[in-house]
């Protein structure tokens, strides 16, 4: 009887692979369903966006009038389904304002798309630092910090933004500062947790010992190690912040016309859901879409990297 | 025997006699009495120093009220019927001290009195019985509001109201193709503008506010954002107001030209600016938000003028672009006519002292304040010409356009109108039943209407509260509504009304001259224990009498 050697002692690639936590988290992700159809959503959405100018027919804050002869909030248009050849084809219809739909839903993938990244960006990179900072120096510094956030935290956060904008002013940069304000807690919170944890394990006092400094110690050695825990809130995060932008717009308080803005666009058209129902339709679905794209990959991304959800699939 | 009792007979026959002439001689006496004893009430300026129109009203005897004015208004007819110089009795005023209970409960002698009024739900009048006019055929009508157009049209096509104010526009062909539903168009005479400020640059430039003016496609607004029967705005007036249409036409749409104005004026790529506006319906202005946007792609396109469109919060808008603060922009605004005359548009708009569009035009108001003391029609018209011309040459503002408007009812509702002025009057609509829904878009503010501009009160008011003249069913004519007639002097200084006998008001109290002498100097004196109100502006007494009297120093 022989035994195969190399299916018990992994291979170096594999040994390697095996301590890169990186690379199992993508490893179980593509493993996951979910997260799959997430991710496809999203590259679809971000391709999209990259070639919105050469997938769009029409300038989207362009009117049409005098262009073609259209009639207001007009239906779609498709040549394939029984649309007369000789009208020109708006897949999505005509808006109240004469402008092609789906050159703007294609455009309004930009800004939404904008809009999460950059709200969570922000939220991230100032919650991450002041979580980190919170958590380090612990002390009078962690509990002033820590009873600012509680303070935040304790209002709605939508109730929150709408009060910040009333203050700031509307408007979509307006909205993004917003989102990103009521945001900073949860991240905030999230990083101290995870240094007060870590700054107490031996490799950090092993560095401590060897003279690293307080800086080289918190941003070298503590927070790379929180960052796994942060990546799936900032993922589950955009989602919201996309939806939280979105309702802001449809308030009349972010984005203003004529910018191509899923939740403006909804808001405007908001009493024609009887008349012209293709007109909050596709706004609806397409933040639908986006919003489902960033929680599946969100929740996919947690499972990945939750080592006890790993423990539980391998059984 | 048969003497006596003749005899008898006769002193009882006689006694009879003396004892009803006697009661019949007392009556006569009293009725003496009373018109040598009637002492009624009168309001007086004592000059006209403090700068309004009104210098007294008398109750001259019970049943006639003379004013007499400081200067002559040829609008005198026209603004008496408006419904914030509704009558209410004088005991009423006094005992709800002028506000409070007479928000919610106005006592008048309409056809209808309110019976309830359930806060932010419905308000449920019930008939008036002793209504002199013609009386309703429902005894109980409910007012309700809903602010979407589509709701109120949901109630419609659901049988759950009877009539709905304001329609959108988008519902017109759903109405006009509904077999069971009318549509009845409004023709009351507005104007929509874009208003600027021209105290601060580059508003102040004359070149560029014409510019703006050239390079505005009217046509294609009114064309594709406007209901049928609107129509581009030839002057600030409608021409459905006698002498508004004096002068020359407004600007015909040239881009080409507005562009080489704008580079005259320095500014040969355009500038950056913000187009002001209130998201609310209104008839001149249906879809504002729409019609904002347009007029953004609009500059753009054809001036290079880059446009940021702010939505502002109704009241906070009506404030800021009212008072000239709205410098860094234009503002959307527009004009529904009060009462029918061309005084109501322009004089308000380029008087004086109206600090909106900033620095008034002496150019403008000169003419007007000559005019205004005109009655005759033919003898203003030059002086309007010269007023309207002006307003072309500085162009405080531009008139974009006249809109239309339509309301809806139930097929079924026999006599459903919408006049040109004013509100329907419950009375005249009859469905069969005896109930009648009406919903309107918004809930009154209250019904204390001497004190309330917003037409939804109005509407609610004009139910309870009669005024001495009313407007047409389909013209702003006036007719005789607590008045039998008004008849002025020569001169159209001294005014007397005439007012109708055996009117009575819901509390069971009888109308007379005094009542119209009270009602008019609570919202007329500042100085009067019930002008008190609602908020206690009492704007159209204050705006369309000039100025109130005894305002205190500050």
């Amino acid at each position: 009887m022989t035994t195969n050697i190399e299916a018990v002692v992994p291979a170096p690639a594999d040994a390697l692979r095996s301590r890169s936590l990186a690379a199992l988290t993508w490893r179980r992700l593509f493993k996951q369903r979910n997260a799959i159809v997430g991710m496809a959503i999203l590259l679809f959405l971000t391709l999209v966006a990259i070639f919105a100018p050469l997938l769009a027919p029409y300038d989207p804050v362009q009117s049409l009038l005098g262009i073609e002869t259209l009639k207001e909030r007009e239906a779609p248009c498709i040549h394939m389904l029984g649309c007369p050849e000789d009208k020109p084809q708006h897949i999505m219809g005509i808006d109240a304002n004469y402008r092609d739909v789906f050159s703007r839903i294609i455009y309004g993938t930009r800004v939404s798309l904008f809009i999460g990244f950059s709200t969570i960006g922000m939220a991230v990179v100032v919650g991450a630092v002041i979580g980190a900072v919170s958590g380090y120096l612990g002390g009078w510094v962690d509990n002033l910090i820590m009873r600012l956030m509680d303070v935040v935290l304790a209002f709605p956060s939508f109730l929150l933004a709408i009060a910040i904008i009333t203050v700031i002013g509307r408007g979509l940069q307006n909205a993004l500062y917003a989102i990103a304000i009521v945001n900073i807690p949860v991240f905030a919170r999230l990083v101290r947790a995870s240094v007060l944890s870590i700054k107490e394990q031996e490799f950090v006092s092993a560095s401590r010992a060897l003279g690293a400094s307080n800086l080289r110690l918190l941003f070298v050695r503590i927070f790379p190690n929180a960052l796994p825990t942060l990546v799936v809130q900032a993922t589950l995060s955009i989602a919201a912040a996309i939806l939280e932008a979105a309702a802001l717009s449809f308030l009349g308080l972010g984005a203003q016309p004529p910018t191509p803005e899923w939740g403006t666009m909804l808001g405007s058209e908001r009493n024609q859901v009887f008349t012209a129902p293709h007109l909050v339709f596709f706004p609806g679905l397409a933040i639908m879409l986006t919003v489902l794209a960033f929680n599946l990959l969100g929740d996919g991304v947690r499972d990945a990297m939750d080592p006890r959800l790993a423990q539980v699939a391998k059984k | 025997m048969k003497k006596m009792s003749t005899l008898f007979a006769l002193l009882v026959a006689f006694s009879l006699v003396l004892a009803a002439c006697g009661s019949g001689g007392t009556a006569v006496q009293d009725e003496f009495s009373a018109l040598a004893e009637f002492e009624g009430l009168k309001l007086d300026a004592g000059s006209c120093d403090y700068g309004g129109k009104v210098l007294s009203i008398e109750a001259v005897d019970e049943l006639t009220v003379v004013f007499t004015l400081c200067k002559p208004d040829p609008a005198f007819e026209a603004k008496i019927a408006f419904t914030p110089f509704g009558i209410q009795p004088q005991e009423h005023l006094a005992r709800t001290g002028g506000s409070g209970e007479l928000l919610e409960n106005p006592i008048g002698t309409g056809p209808y009195m309110v019976a309830e009024w359930d806060r932010g739900n419905q308000i449920v009048y019930t008939r008036f019985d002793d209504y002199w006019g013609e009386a309703g055929a429902a005894s109980t009508v409910t007012l309700r509001w809903l602010t979407e157009g589509a709701a109120r049209l949901q109630e419609l096509q659901a049988g759950t109201a009877d009539y709905v104010s304001n329609l959108s526009p988008s519902d017109y062909a759903t109405v006009q193709n509904d077999p069971n539903l009318q549509i009845l168009y409004h023709q009351n005479p507005n104007v929509f503008y874009i208003g600027f400020t021209n105290t601060a640059s580059p508003y102040d430039n004359v070149d560029v506010r014409r510019a703006i003016a050239l390079g505005i496609d009217y046509q294609r607004i009114v064309d594709n954002f406007y209901p049928d029967g609107s129509e581009v705005a030839s002057h600030f007036t409608p021409c459905a107001i006698p002498n508004g249409c004096e002068g020359e036409s407004w600007y015909e749409f040239d881009a080409e030209a507005g562009r080489a104005l704008l580079a005259e004026a320095g500014y040969p790529d355009g500038f950056t600016t913000r187009l002001y506006y209130r998201d609310v319906f209104r008839v001149y202005l249906p879809e504002p938000a729409r019609v904002a946007t347009e007029i953004q792609a609009q500059l753009q396109e054809n001036l290079g003028i880059t446009v940021e469109v702010v939505p502002m919060e109704s009241g906070e808008f009506i404030a800021a672009s009212t008072s000239g603060e709205l410098t860094d922009g234009m503002h959307l605004l527009g004009w529904g006519a009060d009462y029918p005359h061309v005084t109501n548009f322009m004089d308000f708009h380029f008087g004086a002292n109206n600090p909106q569009f900033g620095n008034a035009h002496a150019e403008i108001y000169g003419p007007l304040q000559e005019a205004s003391s005109i009655a005759d029609v033919a003898t203003a018209a030059p002086l309007y010409a010269e007023a309207n011309n002006m307003v072309k040459e500085l162009v405080p503002l531009i008139p974009v356009a006249h809109g239309a408007a339509a309301h809806a009812a139930l097929a079924s509702l026999q006599g459903a109108y919408y006049p040109p002025f004013g509100a329907p009057q419950f009375n005249f609509l009859d469905n069969g039943t005896d109930s009648i829904v009406f919903v309107q878009n918004a809930e009154p503010i209250s019904l204390d209407c001497a004190d309330e501009t917003d037409g939804e009160s109005l509407t609610a008011c004009q139910q309870v509260v009669e005024t001495l003249l009313e407007y047409g069913k389909d013209s702003g004519a006036t007719f005789p509504e607590l008045a039998t007639s008004c008849e002025s002097n020569a001169d159209s200084t001294v005014w007397t009304c005439h007012l109708r006998d055996g009117v009575k008001f819901h509390d069971g109290s009888d109308f007379d001259a005094d009542d119209v002498v009270a009602s008019w100097a609570r919202g007329l004196d500042a100085s009067n224990p019930y002008h008190v109100g609602n908020t206690g502006s009492f704007d159209y007494y204050g705006y369309l009498w000039d100025s109130f009297m005894n305002v205190p120093a500050e």
